[in-house]
């Protein structure tokens, strides 16, 4: 990784955001950036806030009525929180893939398609087209092509999760957030989703929450420590993983935490 | 700062790495003692004893390799660790061609002490510069074993000295050489454990830059290139 | 521990120690296999009783008269007439009773589930629920009588229908909101996540997934409802002739085995025992479906 003399343009900017899961604040006066077409990872040891944080990215939180957030969270300079637009088209712009799989219970084309089909009207053709565009961007195309009438759910775990992806990079969105994509997956498939997650960039502005700091390293052009609901450090990956400048990263990056 | 890892057979294996490098450092700081006395006495009685320590010195440097290869592949050094671990890789290096220095200057003492010639040359800036470079390595290890940055520092800039002196001790020998051309096999001896004192300088400078990564996180070295201010290393957070 | 890794001998009298607490165990053991054993065949042994003396007696006056005739009077030979009216009857009474039923019982625990799993008048509405549910089903009856059959002077299928319409809202509602909240809220999420409207999300996802599950709550709920006999007695009431129509007093199989099986006369409760056993057997029917479909429902999740 080069020095980057010129850091690249933010794609997301978040600024004095505080959260709050009821009287419990969970996020305390965040700032941050997060820059286009990188990939910026978010550690800390659980119940730092480090989901919380990507949930407020796509207002997810907002399903929960005691939950509520204060600040800005501006997208393209578009402050998300006080959006004039409606919270569905905020969510067909951010992508989100969770923890678990989440298939649809339907079949894996129209598990791609559902997402498609809520924003555009497309021709068969067209819309066929753009399913297997997306199960290629999602790597799963090869293992699917013959089999797209099957239930989402018939997948393997790894599977599944791809075409979680997939189904969200259908709609074309700006930035996807991962949320601990790997947690509940076997090396071979985290590898698969570490690998997929390279190609993403390319294209999308990509957040991920993970637990595990290997993976932060590995998948991450920058990363964010959090703890106890606030920032403490972020930068880019290298040198949070041989430099940190902050103590409490140090002793969390190598695991003297506690 | 916690020093303490939550798996401490982490910092148990960090620690065996570590003593092992003070008894490496430890064997070739005697190996340097040894050969300094050997010198100013002129006597051979110890030689073999400086030899003997280079081999349990190499056995040393592929044992700690061997240490840190198992230690990063069993726990994926991150941040402080990574950089010690790093750090050690190269300061085993270091001292193993320290000892190779002593080593090679006990031979040509040998050898200057069974010709029986060179004893009407001044060895007094020769003496000089060893007692130095010896001075400089031990406090190196000392400062390692602190992670005493302002000490490795200190030392860095100190074998600027030695380097000067050595330049001295050679202008000198040149004169010698040319005065009385008999002398020219045992100048050249002295020339190549002066040329070998030098580096044993630059070990220990060397070192004292692996001290300040550790603990400062900034690699100093060719600090022509980098541009950096040795003195300003020390108000850097750590 | 510490005496595992010392002498053999010692070794060897951890190991008898443990092994005689082990058989200690092993005997206790046995010995609760053997109590829940009895209390489970002495469960058994009633219900097998019943059923074989359901199929016994019922298996005898089977026949396709037996589906298709209509109730005979009474002191007729055994072998004239059948319950096909009654079946026609209640066949009626329960579809009609589950058209209306399943739609409000589903969209209740909808809203229960989906719109105000946490707000006041969701409370209310699974108390009242609750108590609905438990409800002696007489009550229910006289209270559709009270309403409809008084008001309106006339016996009906209709009311029949209503009150057993009442007895299959509550356990359509309860499965249905059960159901809905055993998918993970992360499918909710990731349906809202790509920008899915509540609605979308309600119809195409999580009731999608839940669908074995609300299947089988209807279905539990007909096999409940087919053989209610006390909310009939004072809505549909009984008729011995055919009718395709509800209004008016309506033939219906539980209360013909009531009236039967309670008559004197032997051509009537061999009847009455054939009822017995056709009811029997699609409530067997219908649980044994339900039972497929929750097993698909684990399945896929």
């Amino acid at each position: 990784m080069n020095e980057n003399l010129t850091p690249p343009p933010n794609k997301m900017t978040v600024r004095n955001l505080n959260f709050y899961y009821g009287k419990a604040q969970a996020l305390k006066g965040i700032n941050l950036d997060i820059p286009e077409r990188h990939v910026t990872a978010f550690i800390g040891p659980s119940g730092c806030g480090k989901s919380t944080l990507l949930r407020t990215f796509n207002r997810m939180f907002e399903l929960y009525p005691e939950q509520r957030a204060e600040g800005e969270i501006l997208l393209d300079g578009e402050n998300l929180l006080k959006s004039k637009h409606n919270v569905a088209l905020i969510r067909a712009r951010i992508g989100m893939v969770f923890q678990k799989p989440t298939p649809f219970p339907m079949s894996i084309f129209d598990n791609i398609a559902f997402g498609v089909k809520l924003f555009e009207k497309l021709s068969r053709v067209d819309l066929e087209e753009r399913v297997e565009w997306a199960l290629r961007k999602g790597a799963l195309w090869d293992e699917v092509k013959d089999k797209l009438e099957q239930s989402g759910a018939s997948l393997s775990g790894g599977q599944q999760q791809r075409l979680c992806i997939a189904r969200g990079v259908a709609i074309k969105p700006e930035v996807l957030l991962l949320d601990e994509p790997c947690s509940a997956l076997d090396p071979i498939s985290t590898a698969r989703i570490e690998e997929l997650i390279a190609e993403l960039k390319r294209d999308y502005t990509v957040i991920i929450v993970t637990h595990n700091m290997q993976q932060a390293a590995r998948c991450s052009d920058y990363t964010a420590y959090m703890y106890l609901g606030e920032l403490m450090e972020v930068g880019q990956t290298e040198q949070i993983f041989l430099k940190p400048s902050r103590q409490e990263t140090e002793d969390y990056i190598t695991g003297r935490f506690g | 700062m916690n020093d303490r890892h939550l798996a401490s057979q982490f910092d148990e294996d960090l620690n065996v790495i570590s003593s092992k490098l003070m008894e490496m450092g430890g064997l070739v700081e005697m190996q340097i003692k040894l050969a300094n006395q050997a010198l100013k006495s002129f006597s051979v009685s110890q030689i073999d004893d400086i030899l003997e320590a280079e081999d349990k010195v190499d056995l040393l440097e592929v044992d700690i390799d061997r240490e840190l290869a198992t230690i990063t592949v069993r726990r994926q050094p991150a941040a402080r660790d990574l950089r010690l671990l790093m750090a050690i890789s190269k300061i085993t290096t270091n001292l193993e061609r320290t000892g190779d220095e002593a080593s090679k200057i006990a031979k040509r003492i040998r050898s200057i002490v069974e010709t029986g010639e060179a004893r009407e040359i001044a060895l007094g800036d020769l003496h000089s510069i060893f007692d130095k470079a010896a001075d400089l390595i031990h406090r190196v290890l000392d400062a390692f074993a602190r992670l005493d940055v302002v000490t490795a520092v200190t030392i860095h800039k100190e074998d600027d000295q030695i380097d000067h002196e050595f330049k001295g001790f050679t202008r000198k020998l040149i004169t010698h050489m040319m005065e009385d051309p008999r002398t020219i096999r045992s100048c050249q001896d002295l020339l190549f454990i002066a040329k070998a004192v030098e580096r044993i300088g630059d070990h220990a400078k060397n070192i004292s830059e692996f001290i300040i990564y550790i603990v400062k996180g900034m690699d100093v070295r060719h600090s022509a290139l980098t541009h950096v201010d040795i003195d300003s290393v020390v108000q850097l957070p750590s | 521990m510490d005496a595992l890794r010392s002498s053999p001998s010692a070794v060897a009298r951890v190991l008898d120690a443990r092994q005689a607490h082990f058989n200690r165990r092993n005997r206790l053991n046995y010995f609760a296999i053997v109590l829940s054993m009895i209390a489970m065949f002495f469960g058994m042994f009633w219900l097998l009783w019943i059923l074989w003396e359901t199929v016994s007696q019922g298996v005898a006056g089977l026949s396709i008269a037996m589906l298709t005739e209509n109730t005979p009077p009474p002191n007729e030979p055994i072998g004239v007439g059948g319950l096909g009216n009654t079946i026609l009857g209640s066949a009626m009474m329960v579809a009609l009773a589950t058209f209306i039923g399943a739609p409000i019982g589903i969209l209740s625990g909808i809203y229960l589930a989906e719109y105000d799993p946490r707000g006041k008048i969701a409370g209310i509405v699974r108390f009242v629920n609750d108590l609905l549910l438990s409800a002696p089903s007489i009550i229910i009856g006289l209270f559709v009588y009270e309403i409809m059959v008084v008001t309106l002077k006339e016996f009906s299928g209709w009311a029949g229908a209503v009150a057993l319409s009442l007895i299959v809202i509550p356990i359509v509602i309860r499965t249905t909101e059960n159901m809905l909240a055993l998918i993970p809220s992360s499918l909710r999420e990731a349906a809202y996540a790509l920008g899915t409207p509540k609605w979308k999300v309600i119809t195409r996802i999580t009731l999608t997934a839940a669908r074995a599950g609300v299947l089988t709550g209807i279905l539990l709920a007909i096999a409940r409802i087919a053989g209610e006999t006390a909310p009939l007695l004072f809505t549909a009431l009984n008729n011995q002739f055919w009718k395709t129509g509800l209004s008016g007093p309506t033939p219906n199989l539980p209360v013909t085995i009531l009236q039967f099986a309670m008559s004197p006369y032997e051509n009537w409760q061999q009847i009455a025992w054939c009822g017995v056993f056709l009811i029997t057997f699609a409530v067997l029917a219908l649980n044994i479906l339900a039972r497929f479909l929750t097993r698909g429902v684990q399945a896929s999740n």
